[in-house]
């Protein structure tokens, strides 16, 4: 059994992750910097919505810090009005989101020692980052599952949570989703995993989309004329993307299969000659 | 200004003892920097992970109730132990069966210590939901700056005794779909009544050892709070209910008269009570019992207060509440020991 209580050994750049608060208007958002000296390269970490924040949250900081241990600086942090972050959620609108990632990826840029900034957006984030790449924010892009549009996830999100719920209910309580869906076309909240969405979320998701660059047939790399990677993760990428998560069992999954070419596609895109790492 | 500190929060390392744990502080407003004040010292809480998730816990529900216990004069830590959410180390590959064997035991009292010290306390309640529930109550048998525990669902098996008789096959589709957790919960009720003996003695697929450690704790006269969400209504709650072991009077009738369990059920609350109804019934009532079991030591001004409501709140007026809004839903109380413990007994 492993045994925590006692002196650990720490790679140096796990003992160089720092947390703190970065602030927005009305709000600060919670960031961990994975703080390299002298990167090759700086990501910027964009995760997916809030219900599925908890399940993806832990390979996430495992890929940040694959990343960092590889001289590979990383931003990660939480939706304004998510996880760590502060914020009342029920305000928080993707006018908000995309502010965060803009704000985000400026302060990256800014920091001392020149690198490539490349934006990674896992599912609903993904569309956040695909949005920064196309208001010309960042040197690159990479894209996990990311949804054609919001209203997808939120719509998918919904649907997900409602099964269990019902099954506390009494029957003449129970609603289909279609309920709810129409609740928040009439302008009402609708709570779901304990978030309260407003409905002008529920409207901007409707027009959130992926740009039509992005989506095949075009090709988003001779588009933009810079390094792109879309990649659809299956159920065995999960917890990191939904397909089912057996918690308790599946915590120590080993993801370099998924992290290794995607590293390897990073450095090739960016010019990062190896030996330098 | 970037920093770790915003308003009454506070992002922390502790690593007195050379493990490094992440967690969230939640610090009381006005309160002096080592946590103490004229009067005396607080109380604070620590909140576990349950299995794998972050310490903010579902929807973000621990940082509701940390903020509002912190508010309330009861500083809050919220901690990733090894392994979990920022914290470093490697997760155990079964984590079920590394909890369910105290294998955060030791670590989550360690770092209990180390936060009653850095801050001045003088002692915490442990928060632990579901498996968080589990350690919390090895860890309350190994650290004696805790001084109350709160319990949400929990749960007293060992990991599950099918599974080696299945193909993996089956056993994931029963993990993973809506028709087989289902099938698991009647399963399970089915064996534990099949296996309860006249004796009273366990149902043979128990945890006998965390058992075994709240028949310690709650005869030591620990005061606990547990709270269970609502049964499932298309299991046929009540039948089920009359079949399963209750393992809570179980470690009552073992605990005698010093015993302070006390027992609310939220109906309408999910498992995670991260809804608005579990939320705002967990901070009314663990806020009413922190106040009689643990007074503040000055009379503190809470920044958030309690709703009262005049009149029953509909369906209709909860959907266009915030969660701090909404009141607690409707709650069953039961309190074993003290006085009343015999009568309190024969409470189902």
């Amino acid at each position: 059994m492993v045994q925590f209580a006692q002196v650990q050994h720490y790679p140096p750049s796990v003992l160089a992750e720092r947390a703190q608060y970065f602030p927005v208007p009305g709000a600060h958002l919670y960031t961990v910097l994975h703080e390299v000296e002298v990167p090759v390269a700086r990501v910027l970490l964009i995760g997916s919505f809030a219900s599925e924040r908890h399940t993806s949250y832990r390979p996430w900081l495992q890929w940040a810090r694959y990343l960092a241990a590889r001289r590979i600086e990383v931003l990660r942090f939480d939706y304004r009005g998510v996880g760590e972050s502060t914020g009342v959620f029920m305000e928080m609108t993707f006018d908000c989101w995309v502010d965060d990632v803009e704000r985000l990826s400026a302060w990256l840029r800014k920091r001392e020692g020149e690198a490539p900034l490349l934006v990674h957006g896992l599912e609903m984030g993904g569309l956040l980052a695909a949005k920064a790449f196309h208001n010309g924010e960042a040197d690159a892009l990479l894209l996990w599952s990311a949804p054609v549009n919001a209203n997808k996830v939120l719509r998918s999100t919904l649907q997900r949570w409602m099964a269990p719920q019902q099954l506390r209910k009494r029957e003449e309580d129970r609603r289909p989703p279609s309920h709810y869906f129409r609740l928040l076309d009439a302008g009402r909240s609708v709570e779901v995993d304990g978030y309260e969405w407003s409905a002008e979320l529920w409207r901007q998701s409707l027009s959130f989309e992926l740009p039509a660059t992005m989506i095949p047939p075009n090709d988003p790399a001779d588009a933009y004329r810079r390094p792109v990677r879309i990649v659809q993760l299956g159920k065995s990428a999960a917890p990191l993307v939904l397909g089912g998560l057996l918690q308790g069992f599946e915590e120590g999954k080993d993801f370099s299969w998924l992290f290794a070419p995607n590293y390897e596609w990073i450095t090739s895109r960016l010019g990062i000659r190896l030996e330098t790492v | 200004m970037i920093s770790d500190k915003i308003e009454a929060r506070q992002l922390i390392t502790l690593g007195a003892d050379g493990v490094l744990v992440r967690g969230t502080y939640h610090e009381v407003p006005g309160k002096t920097q080592d946590g103490s004040n004229a009067q005396g010292k607080n109380i604070g809480v620590v909140f576990l992970n349950p299995l794998s998730t972050p310490r903010t816990l579902i929807g973000d529900s621990a940082v509701f109730w940390a903020s509002s216990f912190a508010a309330h004069g009861y500083p809050s830590l919220r901690i990733d132990l090894p392994g979990l959410g920022d914290s470093y180390g490697e997760a155990a590959k079964d984590l079920v069966t590394f909890i369910n064997e105290a294998g955060f035991a030791a670590i989550a009292a360690s770092k209990i210590r180390e936060f009653t010290k850095t801050f001045g306390l003088s002692g915490v309640v442990i928060y632990g939901h579901c498996a968080g529930g589990v350690t919390a109550v090895y860890a309350a048998s190994e650290c004696r700056e805790c001084k109350g525990l709160i319990i949400t669902d929990p749960y007293f098996n060992a990991a599950n005794m099918l599974t080696p008789k299945l193909s993996p096959g089956m056993v994931d589709w029963a993990r993973r779909s809506r028709v087989g957790e289902v099938i698991r919960a009647i399963y399970g009720r089915i064996r534990e009544a099949r296996k309860k003996q006249d004796n009273g003695a366990l149902p043979g697929n128990a945890n006998v050892r965390v058992v075994t450690h709240w028949k310690k704790i709650a005869s030591s006269g620990l005061p606990i709070l547990v709270f269970k969400s609502g049964e499932p209504r298309a299991l046929g709650s009540a039948k089920l209910r009359a079949g399963s072991f209750d393992y809570l009077e179980h470690i009552t009738s073992f605990a005698g008269p010093r015993s302070r369990l006390s027992i609310t059920m939220i109906e309408g609350a999910s498992h995670s009570f991260a809804d608005r109804v579990g939320r705002a019934a967990i901070r009314e009532q663990a806020q009413a019992w922190l106040n009689e079991n643990f007074p503040r030591p000055t009379a503190q001004t809470p920044v958030l207060t309690n709703l009262e409501f005049s009149k029953p709140v509909t369906d209709a007026d909860i959907a266009t509440m915030s969660p701090a809004q909404v009141p607690p839903g409707p709650v069953a109380h039961k309190t074993y020991g003290g006085n009343d413990t015999a009568a309190a007994r024969g409470l189902h």
